[in-house]
Parts: C-alpha cells; structure tokens; sequence
C-alpha cells in the first residue's frame, strides 16, 4: 500500500516524459488525410471535406475550393488533389510541397507569383513563401511533419 | 543546472540513457520547427484579425448610417414592417481545420442562391436595398472574425503549450541525459582505471614474492 502511494522516482518520471513525448510525436501526423480528393470532386460536395487519420473531418472552404478553381480548367481540376500537403523537414528552412503533376507548379507558381521548379514530385518552398501560400490556401493545404531529416 | 539522473552504472544504462538522448534530440527538432510554424501562422491569423476587426468596424459605421438614412426616409414602422418580412434564418457551415496539431475552428456562411430578400420591391426605396447589403457584409464580417479571433486564441493556447515542451527539452531533460551520460562515463573510466592499477599492485606483490 505504502509502494503505491510514494511518488514515482526520477527515472520513472523520465520514461513518463518520454512516453509523453512519443505521444506528441504521433499525435503531430494525425490530422493527415486518409486520401485526397480531386478538386471537381471537392466542387461537387455539399460540404467538402476530407477524413483524416485521427477519424476527424477536415472542412474546406468553398470560397478558396472556388479560387482554386477560377485558375484552372476543367481537366487540371480532375487532377488537382486537395488539401495539398507541405512537407516540414525538421532543422531545416526550406518546405516542399507533394505534387503529383503540372497542376499545383500551375497554381503555386500563379499564387506566389515567380516560377517554379519541380524536382522529385516536390516544389521547394522557403518560409516567407510558407506564409504567401497559405494565406489565401489555408483550408486547402496542410504540414507534413517529415521524419526524413531525423538523423 | 542539469540535474544527475540516478540509474545504475551500467553499460545497459547507459545504452538506454544514450537512446534516449537521441529520441529527445529527435522530438526536439520536430517540436520546434511546429512552434516556428505555430508562431507563423499565429502571426498571420493576428494581422488578418486586425484587418477584419477594421473592415467590421468600418462595415458597421456605413450600415448604421444607412439605416438610419433608411429609417428617416421611409419611417420606422415601415422599415419595421419590412423587417418582419425579410427575416429568415442562416445557415452557417462549422467545422475545423488542422494547423500543425492544433484543431481550429472554421465557419461559412452559407449563401442561399434566393435573389430576392424578402421584403416588397414597389413599397422599398434602393435605400433599404443598400442597407440591406451592408448588414449583409457586415454579418459575413462578424463571421470571419469570430473564426480569426477563435483561432488566434487556440494558437495562443498551443504555443504556450509547445513553448513549455520546447523548454522542458532544452533546459532540463536534454541537459540532464547528457549530464547522465558523461558521469556514467566518467564512471566506467574511472573503473578501469582502478582495475588498472589493482593489476599493477597485484603484479608487484607476485614479483615480491
């Protein structure tokens, strides 16, 4: 009775601390979708949205799914996949966005107004950029906290 | 000051104690690039909250004065009349989105695709009309900073939040791995150091003999 009551040590207090920060870390990847959906499709919906991996739904606005839109045709709107995951390598400045083909270099070159390259299926990104993209894509878009860079 | 952990000095340990070391250097990284990203999109929603404050406020100025420009022209049992027949109710979509482990909240008005507000066109002036689209703007206002204002609260929230988590790795649990690892170390060298010279004075008292 006596074992039960007495506080835990210092070494078990460093494991709840760290099963606390295991925890955080998966917890961080939970709002990821299960799969995206093309933008028509998106259009379509009454209430767009998408399921994500903790069972919540991810809400678009309709006001950016129609921006989106106003910048592409009917085709690209097919296969545009929505929300468009940033990727966030850990330690590093620079950001790629997960692009599957010409349609987000299209809207993301159009959006922050330069050209852009695509290298691996991923557009390099920088943080002051980060910002002019999310503003008018907020529900539109989502972080992808990477593992990679974890060495 | 890093405190001492108190683990047994063994190799075991210390292989434990350095794996845990790199899972927190690990989660540390992570924690801080989502604190850089929390703080910027808190930085963002701050400036669009003090825009949509001063669009609100400004929306309100204008819609009142057109009220009451309304009111004087057609007198306010009129405009009460027409009031009453314009009232319907709104729709507004709730729901949320994920900013980096956070959940914020995000509402819509739902535009109804009814051209007409309800209210007699032969008996109204263009007055009301522009009145009518003021509050209009006004309420899709209202809605806007009631998420902006929502969301910058809960980002405020999980950026203490994080701040503390950060911190905890940086100045207390990190530190004292490392503390931990150097002393076990210290420890191990220590002890064949000693093994060592136990070796040598054993050496010298058999050639003693």
């Amino acid at each position: 009775m006596n074992r039960n009551r007495q506080m835990p040590n210092e070494l078990s207090y460093q494991r709840i601390l760290q099963e606390y920060l295991k925890d955080e870390l998966r917890v961080l990847n939970a709002h990821l979708p299960c799969a995206q959906k093309s933008l028509s499709e998106l259009l379509g919906e009454e209430y767009p949205n998408v399921v994500c991996n903790d069972g919540t739904a991810h809400l678009f606005k309709r006001k950016e799914l129609e921006y989106l839109a106003s910048m592409t045709d009917t085709d690209e709107q097919q296969i545009l996949l929505l929300p468009m995951l940033i990727e966030v390598h850990p330690g590093q400045n620079e950001m790629a966005i997960i692009c599957q083909g010409e349609v987000e270099k299209k809207v993301i070159s159009k959006i922050l107004d330069m050209p852009i390259t695509v290298k691996q299926n991923r557009i390099t990104i920088y943080k002051p950029q980060l910002a002019l993209l999310r503003k008018p894509l907020k529900t539109t878009t989502q972080y992808l906290f990477s593992p990679k860079g974890l060495a | 000051m890093a405190q001492l952990i108190k683990v047994r000095p063994t190799k075991i340990e210390l292989i434990k104690l350095r794996r845990r070391l790199s899972l927190a250097s690990r989660i540390q990284k992570i924690v801080k690039d989502r604190l850089s990203i929390l703080m910027l999109e808190f930085l963002q929603l701050a400036r669009e909250t003090v825009e949509a404050r001063k669009e609100l406020l400004d929306g309100f100025a204008e819609a009142y004065k057109a009220l009451s420009t309304t009111a004087g022209y057609h007198g306010y049992i009129a405009l009460e009349k027409e009031f009453t027949a314009s009232e319907k109710t709104l729709e507004i979509i709730s729901g949320s989105r994920n900013v980096a482990g956070s959940r914020i909240p995000s509402f819509e008005l739902k535009e109804t695709k009814e051209a007409a507000r309800g209210y007699s066109l032969v008996d109204t002036s263009s007055w009301l009309d522009q009145t009518a689209q003021l509050s209009e703007k006004c309420l899709k206002a209202i809605i806007a900073l009631a998420e902006l204002q929502s969301g910058l609260e809960l980002l405020g929230k999980e950026i203490n939040r994080t701040k503390r988590i950060v911190n905890a790795l940086e100045y207390l649990i990190i530190p004292s791995l490392q503390v931990t690892i150097r002393f076990l170390y210290m420890k191990f060298e220590e002890r064949d150091r000693e093994e060592k010279s136990r070796l040598k004075r054993v050496k010298v008292l058999l050639e003693q003999k």
